[in-house]
């Protein structure tokens, strides 16, 4: 197994998995029937998240590990700087939208 | 009343779904310290992070299961009609969709600590481990207290 790689394919998949939390629930909120329809999947919104989100995490890594990388290692400290910007950004815009939402502003 | 009937009660769910939390939390600050000072084996900051990683999983699970289960039909009425709907509004809903960055974080830290220290070097992750690490321990710690100000909300709602 080669770690590097698999350092960044879990980094991308996270940050993939981090933008697709914030754009799947912001949408959900929004619209009813996607929101519907999520809660189809499994009897819960929020499972339905939770599964998905796992699941594109998981498949995410395995396909980015697999995908053929050209450059070296070195840019890899800067994917790890992109995913916790990408965790900030995602906590700050997830609190900005349910606190725009309650008070009446979306 | 058989251990399972006791293991999914509501208040030993809170407890384990806190527990893990906690466990989780102090793993990855351990993890820091590691970091931080350069010390700890590869084999001791692996199992630390495994540990972390275990952690938070469970606590996702047994949280997942009291919110799904319990929360929509007895907690949430109650704080949407108290003195602090917001609770809910915002705290609750970021807290829930929050909580969904943790795990492929952890993972993530968890497969950086796989690296051999001299790799960790010559690839300059010791500053990003550190950060991503503090990362995966305050958004744990925002996610307790956010619990918290949810759990003293739905108080509120029943006395007021």
């Amino acid at each position: 197994m080669n770690t590097p790689r698999l350092v960044r394919a879990s980094a991308y998949a996270s940050i993939i998995t981090i933008v697709f939390v914030v754009v799947i629930t912001v949408w959900a909120d929004l619209s009813a029937p996607l929101k519907d329809r999520l809660k189809t999947l499994s009897g819960h919104h929020w499972t339905s998240k939770s599964i998905l989100s796992v699941l594109l995490y998981a498949i995410a890594t395995l396909v980015i590990y697999a995908l053929p990388h050209k450059h070296g290692d070195e840019g890899l400290h800067g994917t790890l700087n992109v995913l916790f910007l990408s965790t900030v950004f995602g906590t700050i815009l997830l609190t900005a939208f349910y606190t725009a939402h309650h008070l009446g502003y979306i | 009343m058989d251990i399972i009937a006791i293991l999914l009660s509501k208040p030993v769910l809170i407890g384990m779904h806190l527990g893990f939390a906690i466990l989780g939390i102090d793993a990855f600050l351990w993890l820091l310290g590691m970091l931080k000072d350069n010390s700890g084996s590869q084999r001791s900051r692996m199992v630390t992070a495994a540990v972390g990683v275990a952690a938070f999983v469970a606590s996702w699970l047994v949280g997942g299961y009291y919110y799904v289960v319990y929360y929509g039909v007895l907690v949430k009425p109650i704080i949407k009609s108290g003195l602090a709907p917001w609770a809910h509004n915002i705290i609750m809903e970021t807290k829930e969709h929050i909580f969904l960055f943790i795990i492929p974080l952890a993972a993530t830290m968890l497969f950086v600590v796989m690296l051999e220290k001299k790799d960790m070097e010559r690839l300059m992750l010791r500053k990003p481990a550190m950060r991503l690490t503090g990362a995966v321990a305050v958004l744990g710690l925002l996610i307790g207290a956010m619990g918290f100000i949810i759990s003293a909300a739905a108080r509120w709602g029943a006395v007021s």
